[in-house]
């Protein structure tokens, strides 16, 4: 049984994509970027629930970072005006600072946290900042039966 | 210097990833009003420059001229910023995203902000459900965060990226325009004894234009403060969603204008783009064409001179040996994004071998259900290929027209076109009267500007004219129906051009209703079609010709007697009576651009194939409630029925003529009085204003799932994890391309011990353990 499961391993050199689960935003303080820290049920079973929860309380905390209405803002408007918004050419403004940052972590907690657990986190700015995708992966080769159980087998496997 | 205000954009709109050659209708209408307010922008201060301010700096100062140019410099940067740069455009959603959603998934979402129930509706466009303050313009067929208007005269959307660059253009050229007018004043008062020289006569032209500008800009201008002071986009005060009640998304006049104005530039999103690689390759492709003309051009012309030479055919085919060396290796570092070099190769080989449509482009192939709306997709993808963008740059002033979407725009009419809102503002400044469109003018549906026009011209190697291809990518969004069945899907069939444009389409074309909308009670579990409050008449033509055009939307796609009755109604001929009534712009180009406008919603709703997303069918059920105002409920979620398109002819001309604001403030008074009518009914149709508008929330939160939750008050009311049939669905639609380039794509070679590679989005590649 696992000799057949390894040999259609290496059949199948790519995972499967089984799911994607999709951390909305939350809205409850206005339309300031910030995202649900439900822990969805379908990473029950994938995830702990505090490590899940702390990347997104992290995440809220740079977004949160990144509108901030301040001096470093201001300043940045000011010169932008200044310079008849040429200043953009030569200049990231702070929100693309944070952005890089988030960016950075994101990658750091796939390749530290998520993808040894199967998942992969998808920096929400390629979704228009709605939703944080996180694509649940399955092995093909383990999930020999019924699709619907994809999950558990994938479970089952490691 | 007058200037037409103008406020317009590049919309990003996404394009088709394929590689025929677009259609897309040339629809030069809608660069009409851009042009007309460039033209008199540049050409009165120019004139000013040149016949005035000489005089000026000799009889005073030259801090005269300095101080004009320096204020002009600061309205055309505004300008431009306003015009070019995206509004904040979401790009579609993915089909993976969509797939939570059944046939019970409910028409309206409900949250809560700061114990304010607020619903956000399902775009069946771009396949999800808007967040709050978000519209989904029907001009530039996206939907844009924080929507505030479509303004023609920079032909762009305005929204959260660049409200505050229309706000310090409206603000520059009212200062602009007075100092014009003041120095101009200044100049004749000097000269009243040599009136008929060129000079004068030159500087009394300017002073002309200025003045009839100055009265539309300025009361454009302090409507604007009033809106920033009170934390409302022009939508809401147009739309009445907090008249009487209260604004969830105010902070205080202090932070909401520092909000406007000194907050960070908001990135755009990354998806909209091209992949940053294929825009590298794109431009190095066009750098290296560029490097090798003239060796090619060389070797052409050697050809030619020794083509009557016998012994031509050796040398030619040695002169012409002579290859351009390969191009080398390009660096793919982008500031944007720090991606590991080995990943980059990988992505950039893997693009290299790909066709010309990179995933992320496959992605927003016409698969997308999007009826009637692969017109715009090819034209905009046409656009989208010409140009890339990496990054989620501020990009501003490349950021340059996005998509190729119609430009309504607030302009100059629209301070005095919102009388019912902006009751504290100026009111009519009768800048209508002076036969400036301003909002109203958005009405029209002007064509497609060609952004590959733009997007060309701006280079490949560009960064920031890439930023627009990415709009013209997401057309690529719309189109083809899945097969999904989910009551989404079924309101997928809706006519193309959507709601929240305050333009001239929204004649023809069905307007999205609100998200606060305070129409009527929803009536049946699960479904959330209320009814559409009529739109402000007092912000002129736009949403009088939304409302009319949901109207006959509602007549085509639920020939009911209740919609007929609705549509022959007293009160609707009342509505065109008064608008009629008012001075009008040239009808005879008022009546072609409705007509181009209602030729585009005419081939948009031809193509839509898709079943309607499910909603209660409120205007059966509303028959018996003539005060229900059926527009809110269907429309653009309906199906579009194609033998339901002849009805539609007769509706734009008498549309196209209200404009003025005398118009608009008397629509507006009717629309109250009808809307007390429809209140007092006890149908709640139009809602009464703030007072409607907390009961329609608390029944739609009773029937519907709050806070995230997609599930109707009829599913089962566990959130049932459609997960177990995801991989089902997913598995079993062929060909399907999950969104993420790299996330199935790779090649990913097994590392042993179960660790798969996947290229994740962006091209970082993740060993992930299966």
């Amino acid at each position: 049984m696992a000799t057949e499961f390894h040999n259609l391993q290496e059949l199948r050199q790519s995972p499967s994509l089984a799911t994607k689960v999709f951390i909305q935003r939350d809205y409850s303080e206005g339309t300031v970027c910030r995202f649900q820290i439900k822990f969805p049920s379908e990473l029950g079973s994938r995830i702990e629930r505090t490590l899940f929860e702390d990347t997104v309380k992290t995440l809220n905390t740079y977004y949160a970072e990144a509108e901030k209405v301040g001096g470093q803002s201001y300043m940045e408007g000011c010169l932008a005006c200044a310079t008849a918004y040429f200043i953009f050419f030569c200049m990231e403004t702070r929100y693309e600072k944070v952005l890089k940052k988030i960016s950075g972590y994101i990658q750091e907690q796939n390749e530290k946290i998520y993808a040894p657990r199967g998942l992969l986190l998808t920096d929400p700015v390629e979704r228009g900042m709605r939703v944080i995708e996180v694509s649940v992966f399955e092995d093909r080769g383990s999930s020999g039966s019924s699709p619907s159980s994809n999950v558990s087998s994938g479970i089952s496997q490691r | 210097m007058p200037g037409s205000s103008k406020s317009g954009g590049a919309g990003g709109l996404p394009s088709p990833p394929h590689t025929a050659s677009p259609s897309r209708p040339l629809r030069p209408s809608r660069y009409v009003p851009v042009s007309a307010a460039t033209a008199f922008l540049v050409g009165s201060t120019t004139l000013f420059f040149c016949f005035t301010c000489p005089w000026l700096s000799e009889q005073f100062s030259v801090v005269v001229p300095i101080y004009n140019g320096v204020t002009f410099l600061f309205v055309l940067a505004n300008f431009c910023m306003a015009t070019f740069m995206d509004p904040g455009i979401f790009p579609r959603a993915d089909e993976d995203e969509d797939k939570e959603d059944d046939f019970r998934a409910p028409l309206y979402k409900t949250v809560e902000i700061r114990g304010i129930q607020v619903r956000m509706k399902w775009c069946s466009t771009c396949r999800f459900y808007r967040p709050p303050r978000c519209s989904h313009c029907s001009v530039c067929d996206n939907c844009v965060e924080d929507f505030d208007h479509h303004c023609p005269w920079v032909n762009n959307c305005i929204g959260r990226r660049n409200y505050r660059h229309f706000f310090l253009f409206l603000l520059s050229l009212t200062v602009h325009i007075m100092g014009v007018f003041g120095f101009g004043l200044l100049y004749v008062l000097y000269h009243t004894q040599q009136l008929d020289t060129v000079h004068s006569a030159v500087t009394m032209a300017v002073m002309c234009v200025a003045g009839l500008f100055f009265i539309p800009v300025a009361g454009l201008t302090g409507f604007h403060m009033v809106l920033v002071a009170r934390g409302r986009t022009t939508n809401e005060q147009v739309t009445g969603k907090f008249r009487g009640g209260v604004n969830p998304f105010t902070n205080g006049c202090w932070k909401n204008v520092s909000h406007v104005l000194c907050s960070s530039q908001a990135p755009r999103s990354l998806s909209l783009f091209v992949h940053h690689r294929c825009l590298w390759i794109y431009s190095m492709l066009i750098v290296y064409i560029w490097l090798y003309y003239y060796p090619l051009k060389q070797c052409v012309e050697l050809q030619s001179s020794l083509h009557s030479k016998s012994s031509l055919e050796m040398m030619e085919s040695q002169s012409c040996d002579a290859e351009p060396p390969p191009p080398p290796k390009p660096e793919l570092r982008y500031p944007g994004l720090s991606r590991g070099h080995q990943e980059q190769h990988t992505e950039e080989s893997s693009l290299l071998s790909k066709a010309p449509p990179t995933p992320t482009m496959y992605k927003y192939r016409p698969t997308y259900s999007s009826p009637g709306k692969n017109h715009t997709a090819l034209t905009h993808a046409y656009a989208n290929q010409s140009s890339q963008q990496p990054g989620f740059r501020s990009e501003p002033s490349l950021d340059g027209r996005e998509a190729p979407g119609e430009r309504g725009g607030g302009g100059l009419g629209g301070g005095g076109d919102r009388p019912g809102g902006g009751g504290s503002v100026g009111g009519a400044p009768g800048s209508g009267g002076g036969g400036i469109p301003g909002y109203s003018l958005g009405g029209r549906s002007y064509p497609s500007f060609s952004d590959p026009t733009v997007l060309s011209s701006g280079g490949g190697a560009s960064r920031s004219s890439s930023v627009r291809s990415g709009s013209a990518h997401n057309a690529a969004h719309i189109s083809e129906a899945t097969t999904s069945t989910s009551y989404k899907s079924l309101a997928n069939q809706t006519p193309p051009p959507r709601n929240g444009s305050l333009s001239y389409d929204s004649l023809l074309t069905p307007s999205e209703s609100p998200d606060f909308e305070s129409a009527a009670p929803d009536m049946s579990p699960g479904r959330h079609r209320t009814p559409a409050p009529p739109p402000v008449l007092g912000y002129s033509s736009p949403y009088l010709s939304a409302q009319l055009s949901q109207q006959r939307d509602a007549e085509l796609h639920q020939p009911s007697a209740s919609s007929v009755a609705l549509l022959s109604s007293p009160h609707r001929a009342h509505y065109l009576r008064v608008t009629s009534s008012s001075s009008p712009p040239p009808p005879p180009e008022r009546e072609r651009l409705l007509q181009e406008s209602h030729s585009h919603s005419h081939h948009s709703h031809s193509h839509s194939s898709r079943p309607p997303r499910f909603s209660r069918p409120p205007l059966l059920s509303d028959s018996a409630a003539p005060h229900h105002y059926p527009y809110r409920t269907r429309s653009t979620d309906t199906p579009l029925a194609p033998s339901t398109h002849p009805p539609r002819s007769p509706h734009p001309p008498p549309l196209g003529k209200s404009l003025s604001y005398s118009s608009a403030a008397a629509a507006e008074m009717q629309y109250r009085m009808v809307r007390k009518a429809s209140a007092s009914a006890g149908g709640g149709g139009g809602g009464g204003g703030g007072i409607q508008a907390p009961k329609d929330e608390i029944q739609m939160k009773l029937l519907s799932r709050t806070n995230g939750q997609p599930r109707s008050s009829l599913s089962s009311s566990g959130s049932t994890p459609s997960s177990p049939s995801h991989p089902i669905s997913m598995s079993t639609r062929p060909g399907q391309a999950y969104p993420s380039p790299g996330n199935t794509q790779s090649p990913a070679h097994k590392l042993g011990g179960g660790v798969k590679k996947v290229t994740g989005v962006g091209g970082t590649t993740y060993e992930i353990s299966v």
